[in-house]
């Protein structure tokens, strides 16, 4: 039993990337996670990576993350999630959270 | 994130370490260093399946209180519990090291004004001790912070913070009492093996880890406060505990060392004298000894706010 990484793509029909160049939100606790964004030139799509010692969800966090790229228009953002055992609502209001931050004005990182 | 305005009116027990971090040093002062987009994550904890995290569950960086550059760690207790391993522990030594740095070079650029540009290393402990994924390499962690610790002694202060969830317990507990200084809020709990273990190991007679009100009249700050295991009683916000660094950060060395509990013959010999005390006494409650100490109603303590137990609660005579 190792941790497993899982990858995936999006593409939204009218993306919008971050503010910012990079945010973070989160910490890796028990049933939660941490994502971490970051302004990149990827053609307008979304690359995800997911580490997680979860084993067996690949369709949902499939589904959720697109969802998540549907609802807010997210393009040209590489998103890193280090995962622990968070349910599929918590993901998406992460990311919700990860992205109000990541848009945040004023506080340049 | 909240600004640091609204950092320091909110509550330090419900902070993440990233938020105390920046609030515990003047407002835009604070630069992370290895922080999660530098991604340095455990290579012990995905052969495990554990869960890894890009900053190890460590803040570290430096900020500024005044004209002091000031050192912080902040631990992140729900991470692994804010346990210590080879990177976080990494991350520890390195920040005290370069504080040490930091001194050498102040001191020489401005050897008239090193009191008030003086380097300071503040700790903000929420941890459980050695995670034991990596247990070696957090326990040599733990041997190169205190190592650290004596190298910063008599050149700049090393202050404890505790007033997180996890309080500070394990190997960390050791390490957070060879501090200089240590600033507690009510929720601070400090000790070596936590109460659950005691009881595991024990048995409910011994200690009953759910029973909160024994678990914080034995490990809490207001016990600290009494035995002067704790320097600093505050207030649950950001802003108290930056306000009691800002007064350390201003202490002469001389004030820094006296507040230490242990580093010195005299020191143990204080210390000795209260396992001595103990034994003879054999109290069946930390308020046999508050009552020793003078507090004739022991049992009222617990309840009192933390401004009514200032003005109130007597202390152990030091020395």
């Amino acid at each position: 039993m190792a941790l497993q990484t899982l990858e995936f793509e999006f593409q939204d029909a009218a993306p919008k990337t971050i503010e910012k160049e990079w945010s973070h939100l989160g910490v890796t606790g028990s049933g939660d996670l941490e994502v971490l964004m970051e302004k990149k030139d990827l053609a307008g799509k979304v690359k995800v990576k997911v580490v997680t010692p979860v084993i067996g969800f690949d369709t949902v966090w499939q589904k959720m993350l697109q969802k998540f790229v549907s609802d807010c228009h997210v393009g040209n953002v590489s998103i890193e999630i280090n995962d622990d055992n968070a349910t599929p609502i918590v993901v998406y209001m992460r990311l919700r959270q990860a992205l109000a931050e990541a848009n945040e004005k004023g506080a340049e990182k | 994130m909240k600004s640091w305005k609204e950092l320091s009116g909110a509550s330090f027990f419900n902070a993440t370490a990233r938020e105390r971090a920046v609030g515990m040093v003047d407002e835009d002062s604070f630069t992370e260093l290895l922080g999660p987009h530098d991604r340095f994550t455990s290579p012990h904890l995905p052969v495990l399946g554990t869960a890894v995290e890009f900053d190890d569950g460590m803040v570290t960086g430096v900020g500024r209180i005044g004209k002091h550059p000031v050192f912080v760690i902040s631990m992140e207790g729900k991470f692994i519990g804010g346990s210590i391993g080879e990177v976080n522990g990494g991350k520890m030594v390195g920040t005290i090291r370069l504080a040490e740095k930091v001194a050498v070079r102040i001191k020489k650029k401005h050897p008239d004004e090193y009191e008030q540009r003086r380097p300071m290393v503040v700790i903000s402990f929420e941890t459980g001790g050695v995670r034991l994924h990596e247990a070696n390499a957090g326990l040599l962690a733990h041997a190169e912070v205190m190592d650290a610790f004596q190298d910063c002694r008599r050149k700049l202060p090393v202050v404890c913070v505790v007033g997180s969830k996890v309080g500070c317990f394990g190997g960390m507990g050791f390490v957070a009492a060879a501090t200089d200084v240590i600033i507690m809020n009510e929720q601070g709990r400090i000790g070596l093996t936590g109460p659950e273990v005691i009881e595991q190991e024990m048995g409910k007679e011994e200690f009953d880890a759910s029973d909160k009100a024994l678990v914080y009249r034995t490990t809490g700050a207001k016990q600290k406060y009494i035995m002067q295991d704790c320097n600093y009683l505050v207030e649950d916000t950001i802003e108290a505990f930056y306000l009691a660094l800002a007064e350390v950060a201003d202490k002469t060395l001389d004030e820094i060392e006296g507040m230490r509990r242990i580093g010195s013959v005299k020191l143990i010999e204080e210390q000795m004298d209260i396992v001595k005390l103990v034994g003879d006494m054999q109290p069946k409650d930390a308020m046999d000894m508050w009552k020793y100490y003078g507090n004739a109603k022991p049992e009222i303590l617990p309840e009192l706010s933390i401004r009514e137990f200032l003005q109130v609660a007597k202390r152990r005579v030091r020395g």
